[in-house]
């Protein structure tokens, strides 16, 4: 690892950044969804796998251009998004111990939809080709298009989410479920609305990552919970609910990742970032970016 | 209100060993093998489930990587008694004891956070680190290959009794050995709930400040309750290992164990003395019930769990008496 050139160093810190950027969508989706809803998604990973396989469908069965069927797929993500939203967990909200029973209801919700993919896709995994291929060579680096437009997408997600946040109605209206639920609703916002298109949202944020991802690795029933719970660990890292936290923290993760499978080996990458998570939770127990909470 | 809580705490006792007494009936009715497996994985799981609801239910800290001292109970266990020759019966209590230290340890990161996703995913990723390390020393416990060759518990012969015979082959002593395991979880979280200790953990479940305040030693009793419930359940994965005779770091280690524990708890009812075991027996006998149905059987699963959450928020143990509790419950949710 300390021997190698510069510009593999660099290389593979960009291939960090690239990893890094597609947890970070993953995990924005769950932070999320808990900075306004509180409760966990356990079926987060299988709305990037509904969207591995749209994206498949659209693209390998009925020969759709990717540039077209990948917006499609991630629609069909927050449709299902917000589906789950309206029959698993809106009927729970509220009720006492619903942060514990969200957290069961999703897990049965992920467990449906695994089987339900293995029934109607099958065990075999499956792969799509690359949006673009070749390489281009900056400054003595080799990146490949495909990871380049992957940082592109990445980045424009973040921005065009930081301004649905920052500078629209709803984003407002989101911001303000998730400081005060019950002032927002004194205030007329419809927060069960609310909380039904963060839902969908935080699906599409998940959706778009599959679509960039399953070029590189393949789409199979179980490809949703490996990412999931690195999403949880990236949002741990970075603070629960905090937006700049989960980018951070992806990327964060996403560079020790890589350097570490160099030092190592790949069977170790997820032992190096739980270390890190668990490390770092010792000594800031809530997060990079999160708020100390009382009590 | 105090009164009743302790009437009902002294009826459970003879319903635990109610239960048990008609348990250790059923091998005289039926030995039928597949039968009494089902038994055993439910009274295990029962077990197992009850051991994290000690953590959960009454402590109120939410664990999410239990599976990971079952799982190193089971290869520990294994291990010592395949390379040094040790009797299963010595190493199952080695095994708890090395859990036990390994609670210890991941306690003391949880001791500092309070909120519950945050703990759930910290001992989530630890659990992780156990199975991804079981999975890749393959030298030493061959990895997803599984660890067979493991050997079952010594036979004894009893006096009066007869032959205690442990072989694939032969279930009831096995079915009589979890009997036992069940009650020692079960009997210690009775005892450990009539006791101060037991008042102090639920104390730290109701508010943690207010117990706090009023004496109640936070460290102390986290610790001590997550060594307690680690030990536990490394002794029920010592068991695992030798009745299956067989560990793969996913079946041993994974985190559908976990689901598992939480789906039964919850289905039985999260708090409650026999409610992981309820929810045990439920699961495990509805599962074998929708092998009926073949490939759709995880698929009805699923679905089951998102409608028993909505419609019986509160678990099936709360059922019977539950529109009796009702007014009860409105003034003071346990």
């Amino acid at each position: 690892m300390f021997s190698m050139p510069l510009s593999l160093f660099s290389e593979q810190i960009i291939n960090g950044i690239v990893l890094g950027s597609m947890y970070a969508l993953v995990a924005s989706g769950l932070t999320l969804i808990w900075g306004t809803m509180r409760m966990l998604n356990f079926a987060h990973g299988e709305f990037y796998m509904i969207g591995g396989y749209v994206f498949f469908l659209l693209m390998s069965s009925l020969g759709i251009p990717s540039y077209l069927s990948a917006p499609l797929a991630i629609a069909a993500v927050f449709v299902a998004g917000i589906a789950v939203q309206r029959l698993a967990v809106h009927p729970l909200l509220g009720r006492p111990q619903w942060e514990f029973s969200t957290l069961v209801a999703t897990l049965g919700v992920s467990i449906f939809l695994q089987n339900a993919a293995l029934h109607i896709w099958g065990e075999r995994f499956k792969t799509v080709p690359y949006f673009i291929s070749g390489v281009v060579d900056v400054f003595g680096m080799r990146l490949s298009y495909q990871r380049l437009l992957i940082l592109a997408v990445a980045i424009g997600t973040m921005l065009a989410m930081w301004y649905v946040l920052r500078r629209t109605r709803f984003g407002m209206a989101l911001r303000a479920t998730a400081m005060d639920r019950d002032a927002a609703m004194l205030y007329g916002v419809n927060v069960y609305q609310v909380f039904m298109l963060t839902f969908g949202i935080a699906a599409a944020l998940a959706g778009i990552a599959a679509t960039m991802l399953s070029s590189i690795n393949s789409i199979s029933p179980w490809m949703g919970a490996p990412l999931m719970l690195k999403g949880f660990v990236v949002v741990v890292l970075g603070g629960l609910g905090s937006f700049p936290g989960a980018i951070l923290g992806g990327i964060i993760i996403g560079i020790v990742e890589t350097l570490g499978v160099i030092a190592w080996s790949s069977q170790w990458r997820e032992v190096i970032s739980f270390t890190v998570l668990i490390l770092i939770l010792w000594f800031r127990p809530w997060g990079l970016f999160g708020v100390k909470e009382e009590a | 209100m105090a009164d009743q809580k302790t009437t009902t705490n002294q009826n459970s006792l003879f319903v635990i060993i109610g239960v048990a007494v008609v348990l250790a009936l059923v091998p005289l009715v039926t030995q039928e093998a597949y039968l009494l497996h089902i038994c055993i994985l439910a009274l295990l799981f029962g077990a197992l489930a009850s051991s994290w609801n000690l953590i959960n239910g009454y402590a109120g800290i939410f664990t999410f990587g239990h599976q990971a001292f079952f799982g190193l109970g089971a290869y520990g266990s294994a291990l010592m008694s395949m390379k040094l020759g040790l009797s299963p019966w010595v190493t199952m209590w080695v095994a708890g004891i090395m859990s036990a230290a390994l609670g210890l340890v991941i306690s003391l990161p949880v001791l500092r956070i309070r909120s519950i996703p945050h703990i759930a995913i910290v001992t989530l990723a630890f659990a992780e680190i156990v199975r991804i390390v079981c999975s890749n020393l393959t030298s030493l416990t061959r990895g997803e290959l599984g660890l067979w060759g493991i050997p079952p518990y010594t036979s004894f012969s009893l006096p009066f009794i007869g032959d205690a015979t442990f072989d694939a082959a032969h279930k009831v002593a096995y079915f009589y050995v979890v009997i036992l395991l069940w009650l020692l979880v079960v009997g210690a979280t009775y005892w450990i709930l009539r006791n101060r200790f037991g008042f102090g953990l639920r104390a730290i479940r109701d508010s943690q400040i207010a117990a706090e305040s009023l004496g109640v030693h936070l460290t102390y009793y986290k610790t001590l309750v997550f060594g307690f419930s680690s030990f536990l359940a490394g002794i029920l994965g010592a068991f695992y290992a030798h009745y299956v005779l067989i560990l793969t770091p996913s079946s041993a280690l994974g985190i559908d164990i976990m689901i598992q524990i939480v789906a039964m708890t919850l289905i039985g009812g999260i708090g409650r003395l026999l409610g992981p075991t309820i929810g045990a027996f439920i699961l495990t006998f509805g599962l074998e019930w929708l092998r009926g149905f073949g490939e759709y059987r995880l698929l009805i699963y699923g679905v089951l769990l998102v409608l028993i959450v909505m419609f019986l928020p509160k678990g099936l143990a709360s059922m019977r008496l539950g529109f009796l509790r009702t007014r009860a419950a409105k003034k003071l949710p346990t």
